[in-house]
């Protein structure tokens, strides 16, 4: 910092004081903040399912009719859990388990796919076997944004808190995520 | 000279390098040169409080008690954003209006509380546009000089020559007012020339900018209703009390005949009249507003007043009165080397401490020529020599200080280049507009 520099910084900081930031806290009460003048633009949604979740509230709908987006459904069906499955059932009882919540998963995305077209919302569905955590990370790189349920990847239990999986996952993805 | 005069010249010099580096508070700075007079006995007791003006002192505290007052109600922050409305996403009409807002505010209240509160809507103003923000804030500063020009409360110089020399409102109004008309428009060509060209947007971010700004809504910038039109009244029966302060018994006599006809109100008074009115209306805690007094510039007014009187105890100030008599043969002359002194000295050493050594200097010269018009001068040079440096004047330091921060900084040169010119163009320009008024 040259003399001058350091010069005007000495006497801003005796005339002024701390009247800036009062001043700046008034504004901000009003004022868009940077991130909120950013309106970022949001032309794809990742919106993944799996056994835990069983299906998508009216209120993140309403969120995400406000993009003019595709909503991509990807149901994942875990593949660690299929494995110890395989590992402690004979096999024609594990490939009955993985037939049924496939056929499980099927519906799920039928009926949120129509639930949200009812809406006006284009969609995609896909359905596969992976990771729960990872896969999501990989995907959300080629969306805009992520919207997960709150139960994703949990289990059933009845508290309202938010599922690890899903913490983690925003904690890794770049895009904007949305939880429901 | 004598030992005791070269001591004095010497704790001057002394204080005013210090006020100049800034390294130690100017408050600090100017109470320690004062304590220095006082204790070797240059400044007695008596001369002190002659020395000290507290009609300049009285009058700062009355707005700062107005101002603090006010700011509680968000006024000013709805005058920045019906403001940045009124522009209509139109970069050159955003730094024509936030200038002439800055101008009007600054010809009321102070500078510093004027930018300090319409920058930031400024550079937000700035951000939507996706525009440098540096050409706005270099105009709104030279716009809150020119304006606090204007009146004998607009800034503080001003203050200082209208309680030394018993000038009144109107005549601040009458002489540099119509002065600081013309040079505000000057100022927003020679802004538009320098700057126009990197002020352009596109329909779609003017729409976009319009679509933003539309969304702030000013009345919810008015944190207390109530407070935010007590204020307004206050402000505007303290703006027409000044207009009327010197002659306030003529009108007074009509409805209460035991006032004296002759009975005029001092500025100082009535800035502490206002105040009061609008403590005891508003119900304000007299507490949080008179925390936030600003008591180091104010000390540092006083610590000047003595420094100053220092050198009048002593006569040197006589002294250098008496060279300038014989070497001055008329008042134009007079006039001409207040004006430009004060505005090239004033850009260097901050025209506070500029305008409280020259204001003894311009009395004493009083003894032998009419000094009417060289206040004028000295108002004229001090106000608008502010332009010429980043550090010339206070609000120059609090946007440039704010600019670095919000990461825009103006560097001195970028700064002195266009700062100059201003200085150079405005008070030419004042200074033949006094010249045919006073000497022509």
């Amino acid at each position: 910092m040259g003399y001058s520099s350091a010069l005007i910084q000495r006497k801003y900081k005796d005339i002024v004081g701390k009247r800036y930031e009062s001043v700046l806290k008034e504004y901000g009460e009003f004022l868009l903040t940077e991130e909120e003048l950013f309106v970022p633009e949001v032309r794809s949604i990742l919106v993944p399912l799996d056994l835990f979740v069983h299906g998508i509230t009216d209120e993140a709908i309403d969120v995400l009719s406000a993009y003019n987006a595709t909503i991509s459904l990807a149901y994942i069906t875990d593949a660690g859990v299929l494995e110890l499955l395989g590992q402690t059932l004979d096999r024609s009882s594990a490939e009955e388990f993985r037939a049924k919540k496939e056929e499980y998963g099927r519906q799920l995305l039928e009926q949120t796919a129509a639930k949200l077209e009812e809406h006006g919302l284009s969609t995609q569905t896909r359905m596969f076997v992976g990771h729960t955590g990872d896969d999501v990370v990989r995907m959300a790189k080629n969306y805009d944004m992520v919207a997960l349920s709150r139960r994703y990847a949990d289990g059933e239990s009845a508290d309202l808190s938010i599922s690890p999986t899903v913490l983690r996952i925003c904690q890794r993805v770049e895009t904007p995520a949305l939880i429901y | 000279m004598e030992t005791v005069a070269l001591i004095a010249v010497a704790i001057f010099l002394f204080t005013y390098a210090l006020i100049i580096d800034e390294r130690i508070h100017r408050a600090v700075a100017a109470m320690f040169g004062a304590a220095i007079v006082v204790f070797i006995g240059i400044v007695p007791w008596e001369a002190l409080l002659n020395h000290v003006d507290f009609g300049t002192i009285f009058l700062l505290l009355g707005m700062m008690i107005i101002v603090n007052t006010a700011r509680g109600s968000g006024l000013f922050e709805y005058i920045a954003i019906r403001t940045a409305k009124l522009a209509k996403g139109n970069p050159i009409r955003v730094l024509i209006l936030f200038a002439l807002v800055t101008a009007f505010v600054s010809a009321l209240l102070d500078n510093v509380t004027t930018v300090l509160l319409l920058t930031p809507m400024l550079l937000y103003v700035a951000r939507v546009m996706k525009l440098n923000p540096v050409p706005f804030l270099i105009t709104e500063i030279f716009a809150s000089n020119i304006g606090g020009a204007a009146t004998l409360i607009g800034d503080p110089p001003n203050i200082m020559i209208g309680s030394a020399a018993g000038l009144t409102f109107n005549e601040f109004l009458i002489h540099l007012g119509p002065i600081m008309v013309v040079n505000m428009v000057i100022l927003l060509g020679l802004m538009y020339v320098i700057y126009g060209r990197s002020m352009k947007v596109s329909p779609d971010e003017q729409q976009k900018m319009v679509r933003t700004l539309n969304n702030l809504d000013e009345r919810a910038a008015i944190v207390d209703r109530s407070l935010f039109n007590k204020s307004v009244a206050v402000i505007v029966l303290v703006v027409l009390l000044f207009f009327i302060h010197d002659r306030i018994g003529e009108i007074l006599h009509i409805v209460l005949p035991f006032v004296d006809p002759a009975m005029g109100l001092e500025p100082a008074e009535v800035a502490l009249i206002g105040a009061a009115i609008l403590l005891f209306w508003s119900r304000q805690s007299p507490e949080e507003i008179f925390e936030k007094i600003e008591w180091p510039a104010l000390f540092f007014f006083g610590g000047l007043f003595v420094i100053v009187g220092a050198l009048v105890e002593t006569g040197v100030i006589a002294s250098i009165a008496s060279v300038m008599i014989e070497n001055i043969g008329s008042t134009g002359e007079a006039m001409f080397i207040v004006t430009w002194f004060a505005a090239i000295a004033s850009a260097i050493v901050d025209n506070i401490p500029l305008t409280a050594a020259m204001i003894p200097l311009i009395q004493d010269l009083g003894t032998t020529m009419d000094v009417y018009p060289l206040w004028w001068a000295l108002a004229l040079g001090a106000c608008l020599g502010g332009n010429g440096t980043a550090i010339g004047a206070s609000a120059n330091v609090v946007v440039i200080g704010i600019a670095e921060r919000e990461g825009f900084g103006i560097s001195f040169v970028e700064f002195l280049k266009v700062g100059m010119l201003v200085l150079f163009v405005t008070v030419g320009v004042g200074f033949g507009l006094l010249w045919l008024k006073f000497v022509v």
